[in-house]
């Protein structure tokens, strides 16, 4: 041990003083030398003679001196600074390619880190809730598959009868409100919770508070909580948001405090306000619009919490067997309701950069070699003088260490800038319950990826460097033997094929990407977008929350809207198409006899011109008139005025008119007109016309049956979010202008919210395909480019080693055309098995992919092939320069190089 | 001089501790007392002593001290440490019964 301590100080002293140490060494050697000369002379010689016998005796002053130090040298430190300074003399000296060496490393070792931050910050970093192990989320199955929204009363019995749970908390689907305070007038994205939520998880505020217990009855829940980018956004940040009032619909509220900024577990939130859990304001049993979450008691699994909720449900089934069939628990960690889909995006993601890299190392790999043949005299000469093999290899992997190590810096500066650009660009889909930064773990990441990748393509210089031969690498160059160094022609052989092989691979995937991507474009949502507006608008309860007062705003702002200029179609509805989510099942007479089965069916109501507005066709039948706007209205006041059972009863008679769309007529209808058919949904429906499909839940889904009704039927709740649809030819500006004057000509106190267009609404409802590739798109692209230097690099070197044989051949007779197809064919055999190889590994590696491709196979023919001939197109460019090079060489000055 | 024996580097090293075990030396006098102490047998030319020397100091086993010489020069004098007492203790103990060994074997053929 103390021997250590001992080197180690020695060492230590070793570098710190070297003059005085070498000072040291020579004088001591120069002492025994005049001691061995006295010797000589008192032997009996003369004064030279005994000089130089006693020099001679005293051998090679220099090794000995060397065989010192040796033994002093705290060896791996000084030998390892030595090293790193020759290397760093040698980087510097050949400027150009340095800076591409490096360029090409930060750029794949930088993507590298964007995307791992992405993964740490979304996968790897543990949520950043109070032990987020126990938290679950609820959610109810019915007899349609899928799972569903909470039932209110389902909640409270769970709530109430449960043994597993520390506690549960509700809370609302986002909802939209007309916000005002004193200097904003806004729609806001409201979402009601329980008291318990924030507490529940564990979160607070960053100023102020969250709600406190009992904050939840009605009386008590008065009070907001914002987020922090609305509060950024419409106040400014300032402080004096506390304690001051906005209104929410007309009605005021306080503001007790800001959610911290990195609180997205609900993105689109803009406040928060607490439920009013009174249990008539929950919805009767039936209604699904809820949802929950839960903390386990500690130590218990999410098996056990579900089936001490499913015996639970199993109670209430019976209890309430028209309502509750089907109805069963499903509880899921939170951690998979989060970011559950994420894992096979980031497996993808991950996969792309990874290629990059490798591609990236290729290339640098074959710089190196490129330059190391160069230096092969160099190291003969070293290896002549006595640098163990060991040493070579050592000195050569600190030299690709330093270049890798500079790459990974500049390549953390271009991850900040990757991660700043996705940071904003990411789509919704892509949870973020972390705030993604360049933080400790990736700038690690970095780090070990910047050594390995090192090691890595150092390792090919060092294996070049440890077959040279001494001799033949003395002798002088361009000699008729000079075959080269056969094992590292093979190396960049190998290196340049499985490069191509790699961006082909890597261009295969973003092509079937992008063509999944048109081919979700192109999917006919039924409706066509151009020239569409929507906004959403609310009526405040203060003013009109009687079923009159919100059909006469309606009814007059359609007027106005129809005679507005530059509107061709107007309509108000209850939900747009594209965005479903509003469905229950309805019962044929005659035909069913239990309720709560057969398929689900969408619901929406209108007024105005909505299926002109949409272009949605109408296959039979006929569209909605006044009258029947009248008959709904009069079967609605009946409705809200009945007060007994045999009063509710009474409106059977009625037989209000549907349009259905041909999903719905196929499913019960099969085989026959639909048109004069009724079913049941509350009161009776009798169908008057079939129009087209509307694929209600996103490109990916096939579309649902869907009944329209007149926009009436929800008029029962005037103040529920309703959306204005405006087609014209105006801009997107002017049309958005005209509605909002118009809405504010009848009630300037309401705010227009969530304008879109159409076009805007189908593509942010599929996002995440556009984001995946956009970035495979980018990494192909790079790799493209990479692959491109690549063998670019390669065939400039050959050319090059070829120059004599050129001028040779030329001084023989051979035309230009000749050298041309003769080296284009030594180019081409790399190329062409590049891309074979590329074609299998895109092959294998596709079907990892399918389930992302939509209307295009995994080995799609199309795509392959175009993609192969983008890149033979590229390559063949790439050698276009040195190919020029060839052709120019002058045969006389060939023959003289030397 | 006389055609020197080769000697082994741990050999070398015990000599050398040996050597200095009771006072402190320069090189040159180490070389010339083992060559008369072992009777003009042991030659221990510089190119093997001074790497040695150098190493035995870096190991912790001698120290080096600057002093004067008899003849009024700057000398580097080097005397044993504790540590390296033992390790000669040690060294010494291995080779008694290594040589002993050795003996036995050329005894008997």
């Amino acid at each position: 041990m103390m021997r250590w301590v001992h080197k180690l100080r020695n060492g230590l002293r070793t570098l710190l003083q070297r003059r005085a140490e070498e000072r040291e060494l020579d004088s001591e050697l120069r002492f025994h030398l005049e001691h061995q000369i006295a010797q000589n002379v008192a032997a009996g010689m003369s004064a030279s003679e005994a000089r130089r016998a006693a020099l001679i005796d005293f051998g090679g002053v220099e090794q000995l001196k060397e065989d010192c130090r040796d033994m002093r040298k705290a060896n791996w430190i000084e030998d390892f600074l030595q090293d790193l300074r020759y290397a760093a003399r040698m980087l510097a000296s050949s400027p150009g390619f340095t800076a591409v060496a490096v360029l090409t490393l930060a750029l794949g070792i930088g993507a590298n880190t964007a995307i791992f931050s992405v993964v740490d910050a979304v996968l790897l970093k543990p949520l950043p809730f109070r032990q987020p192990e126990n938290l679950v989320a609820l959610w109810e199955t019915e007899t349609a598959p899928g799972s569903f929204p909470l039932n209110g009363m389902d909640y409270l019995d769970w709530r109430n009868l449960n043994k597993t749970f520390e506690s549960m908390s509700l809370y609302s689907w986002p909802n939209s409100a007309n916000l005002s305070a004193k200097d904003v007038s806004e729609g806001a994205t409201i979402i009601r919770t329980q008291a318990n939520f924030f507490s529940q998880l564990g979160v607070r505020a960053q100023i102020g508070r969250t709600f406190a217990e009992g904050e939840d009855q009605s009386g008590g829940n008065h009070v907001a909580v914002l987020s922090d980018g609305f509060w950024k956004k419409q106040f400014g940040a300032s402080p004096t948001i506390l304690n001051s009032t906005v209104k929410l619909n007309g009605e005021p509220f306080t503001v007790i405090g800001v959610m911290p900024a990195w609180y997205r577990m609900q993105a689109l939130a803009d406040l928060w306000v607490p439920l009013d859990m009174a249990k008539d304001k929950l919805g009767p049993r039936g209604n699904h619009q809820w949802r929950a979450i839960g903390r386990v008691k500690s130590g218990v699994t999410t098996a056990q919490a579900r089936a001490d909720l499913h015996t639970i449900a199993e109670g209430l089934v019976k209890q309430y067997p028209g309502n509750n069939r089907g109805v069963d628990a499903i509880v899921k960690p939170i951690r998979d309701e989060l970011i559950g889909d994420f894992q096979n995006q980031a497996l993808i993601l991950f996969g792309a950069v990874a290629l990059v890299l490798l591609i990236a190392c290729a290339n640098v790999a074959n710089l190196l070699l490129a330059r190391s043949t160069g230096r092969r005299r160099e190291i003969a000469v070293r290896n002549a003088l006595g640098a163990g093999h060991g040493r070579l290899v050592r000195q050569m992997l600190t030299e690709s260490l330093l270049l890798s190590l500079v790459g990974g810096l500049l390549g953390v500066l271009v991850a900040y800038a990757g991660v700043t650009v996705m940071r904003s660009s990411l789509p919704a889909t892509i949870p973020q319950p972390n705030p993604i930064s360049v933080g400790v773990v990736p700038l690690l990441f970095t780090l070990v990826i910047s050594v390995f990748v090192g090691v890595l393509f150092g390792m090919a210089p060092a294996v070049q460097a440890s077959s040279a031969d001494s001799c033949e690498a003395l002798k002088p160059k361009g000699m008729a033997g000079d075959g080269g160094n056969q094992r590292g022609h093979w190396l960049r052989n190998t290196l340049v094929i499985g490069e191509i092989a790699l961006s082909l691979a890597l261009l295969i995937g973003a092509g079937l990407l992008l063509r999944t991507f048109a081919n979700l474009r192109a999917t006919d949502t039924g409706v066509r977008g151009e020239g569409v507006l929507t906004a959403t608008v609310r009526l405040p309860e203060n003013k009109y929350a009687a079923f009159e007062q919100g059909r006469i705003f309606y009814t007059q702002l359609l007027d106005k809207l129809q005679a507005a200029p530059g509107i061709q179609a107007a309509a108000i509805t209850s939900k747009l198409p594209v965005l479903g989510g509003n469905n229950g099942y309805i019962k044929i007479p005659g035909q069913q006899e239990q309720e709560m089965t057969g398929p689900l069916v969408e619901t929406t109501s209108m007024m105005g011109d909505y299926f002109r507005a949409f272009r949605i066709p109408l296959l039979s039948g006929r569209d909605f008139t006044p009258a029947d706007h009248e008959l709904t209205a009069k079967c609605i006041r009946e409705y809200l005025a009945a007060k007994t059972d045999a009063e509710r009863a009474a409106l059977k008679k009625y037989e209000l008119p549907a349009v259905i769309n041909q999903t719905m007529a196929r499913a019960f209808w099969p085989n026959q007109s639909a048109i004069g058919k009724v079913f049941e949904n509350f009161v009776l429906f009798r169908v008057i016309g079939v129009v087209g499909d509307v694929r209600q839940q996103g490109l990916r889904t096939a579309p649902l049956p869907e009944s329209y009704y007149p926009i009436e039927w929800d008029l029962t709740s005037p103040t529920a979010p309703f959306a204005i649809v405006a087609q014209g030819s105006g801009t997107r500006e002017g049309l958005t202008g005209t509605v909002r004057n118009t809405v504010r000509s009848l009630d300037d106190t309401l705010a227009l919210m969530n304008a879109r267009t159409m076009p805007q609404i189908i593509a942010d409802s599929m996002p995440d395909t556009q984001f995946e590739a956009a970035l495979l798109a980018t990494m192909a692209t790079l790799a493209l480019i990479l692959a491109a230097v690549g063998t670019y690099g390669v065939m400039s070197y050959v050319v090059g080693r070829r120059t004599n044989e050129i001028g040779i051949r030329m001084a023989l007779g051979a035309a230009r055309p000749q050298i041309t197809v003769m080296v284009l064919r030594q180019a081409g055999v790399l190329v062409v098995s590049g891309i074979l190889l590329g074609l299998l590994g895109a092959a294998a590696g596709a079907r990892l992919m399918q389930g992302l491709l939509v209307g295009v196979q995994p080995i799609d023919p199309l795509t392959y092939s175009s993609m192969a001939g983008v890149l033979a197109g590229v390559a063949l460019l790439a050698c276009f320069l040195p190919v020029r090079r060839a052709m120019r060489v002058d045969p006389m000055v060939a023959l003289r190089y030397e | 001089m006389g055609k020197p024996t080769d000697l082994v580097q741990g050999t070398l090293d015990l000599l050398i501790l040996k050597t200095l075990a009771n006072e402190a030396m320069h090189g040159w006098a180490i070389s010339q007392r083992i060559h008369a102490v072992s009777k003009e047998v042991l030659q221990v030319n510089q190119g093997a002593l001074y790497p040695a020397l150098h190493r035995l100091e870096q190991n912790g086993w001698i120290k080096a001290e600057w002093g004067e010489s008899e003849n009024n020069r700057k000398a580097k004098y080097y005397s044993l440490t504790r540590a390296g007492k033992k390790y000669m203790e040690k060294e010494e103990a291995n080779w008694e019964r290594l040589s002993a060994a050795i003996g036995l074997v050329l005894k008997i053929g």
